[in-house]
């Protein structure tokens, strides 16, 4: 059970703080932030630990922890990208000096003498809507698993899940279909540019031969979709529905559009996530394709639990009756 | 060579899932929804075994199962569902519909094609 009366977050705090640790503290506190620490600083107890504590709401990173902070923040993005690192430094507040990608990894940097930008940060980051850490993490494996499925040649890198307020939807096309259950009813899309995903298709997409036309793209983009859906209601709707709701059956929708912009009515951050398709053989660039989730009908986290641990790894079997 | 329908709304997925099978020996009929499935099957007795999704426009593939028994009074051909749907609810109304098997997307054509060639034997 989600507790959402309390906007507290746990956060895994790798930052080996001398003199600063008692105003940290004061300000975790503050900001409604639970930290828990690790036994050892050694990255296999942090991985451990990120293995157990599922519903983490972010990392707090120092720069020199454990001698190299940077590599256990790459390790700490790969495998669990849904959670944002807030890195402290020493010197400058400001992710000055890293490489472009290096810095992509952390939602913000600051130092011990200014915590407004954590701050600001932490509420742009973690404490705007409450979406369930299991929920946000399970989602990412889900989509990135079908989008494997569909786009068989290439790699799928997800990045950190976050929350968004406008309504404009990025790229040319994109797929929208309802998701509900008892404790959620909403809206997935996905959204893409038109050529770049027509160019990715051409090359990395299943069953898909010849010249690539917008309804090649139709098909791939509703197939992802309807994959992430089934994915979604198998682990997360299950059998708690009404029985009668569950039989109804459902198709994605897909909107070609011109004015980019869409509204559900309801002023609620989306949920985001951000993933980047990248042909293992170099042949077309890379493709952005941004995953929406907008629980505009109803949203009752507190509700939220995993029916299943079945994933579509373990699909593709026939079962005979 | 055995005749197999395959109805999916899809056509990434008719695409795939065909040819594979073509590729195995087997012919295919598309579909591209229940209804399109259950006037191909009308007119094409020779067909010995359906894959289907549910999820599609005009019919969905539980409800085309039950109509080829009921309607068509075919109770010999073989039906399998390839579907993104993993709910016992639904596999029990496609079991009294008369459905062989369940199949949850993606399609893995290597890891059935043995039991499939014995359905259309």
């Amino acid at each position: 059970m989600h507790d959402i009366t309390q906007l507290v977050s746990k956060v895994l705090v790798l930052d080996e703080l001398g003199m600063g640790f008692d105003s940290l503290k004061a300000f975790y506190e503050e900001c409604g932030l639970v930290g828990i620490r690790a036994q050892k600083n050694d990255a296999a107890s942090v991985m451990a630990i990120l293995k157990s504590n599922v519903d983490l709401g972010g990392i707090m990173l120092h720069e020199n922890f454990n001698d190299n902070g940077l590599a256990l923040a790459r390790d700490i993005h790969a495998m669990r990208p849904e959670l944002p690192i807030f890195l402290r430094r020493d010197a400058i507040a400001s992710v000055a000096g890293l490489s472009e990608k290096d810095a992509a990894i952390f939602r913000c940097a600051y130092t011990l003498n200014d915590l407004q930008v954590l701050r600001e940060s932490l509420a742009a980051s973690i404490f705007n809507r409450i979406y369930p850490n299991d929920l946000v993490r399970g989602i990412t494996q889900i989509t990135s698993i079908a989008l494997g499925a569909v786009f068989r040649n290439c790699e799928i890198e997800v990045e950190t899940p976050y929350l968004v307020k406008d309504r404009i939807i990025y790229g040319e096309v994109f797929s929208m279909i309802a998701i509900e259950s008892s404790w959620c009813r909403g809206y997935m899309m996905l959204q893409a540019e038109e050529d770049a995903m027509m160019d990715m298709i051409q090359n990395s997409a299943v069953a898909e031969q010849g010249k690539v036309t917008f309804r090649a793209l139709n098909n791939v983009l509703s197939e992802a979709t309807n994959l992430v859906w089934g994915a979604f209601k198998n682990r997360y709707v299950g059998q708690e529905q009404n029985k009668d709701n569950l039989l109804l059956t459902q198709v994605p929708i897909i909107i070609n559009h011109q004015r980019h912009f869409i509204s559900f009515g309801s002023d609620d951050p989306q949920l985001c996530i951000r993933y980047v398709l990248r042909d293992s053989q170099a042949q077309a660039a890379p493709v952005v394709l941004f995953q929406r989730f907008v629980f505009n009908l109803n949203w009752s986290p507190d509700q939220f639990r995993e029916t299943t641990v079945e994933s579509l790894v373990d699909s593709g079997e026939l079962e005979l009756f | 060579m055995a005749q197999i329908l395959v109805v999916d709304d899809s056509g990434t997925v008719r695409n795939e899932v065909s040819d594979f099978l073509k590729a195995n020996g087997l012919t295919v009929t598309p579909a591209v929804d229940g209804k399109d499935g259950l006037d191909k099957l009308k007119s094409d007795p020779g067909i010995k075994l359906v894959i289907s999704d549910v999820n599609m426009p005009n019919m969905d593939g539980i409800t085309m199962s039950e109509k080829i028994r009921s309607e068509l009074n075919n109770n010999a051909v073989n039906i399998i569902i390839l579907t993104t749907e993993n709910n016992p609810a639904m596999k029990e109304r496609g079991k009294a519909a008369g459905i062989k098997g369940w199949i949850v997307k993606p399609f893995n054509g290597e890891a059935v094609i043995s039991t499939l060639k014995k359905l259309v034997a």
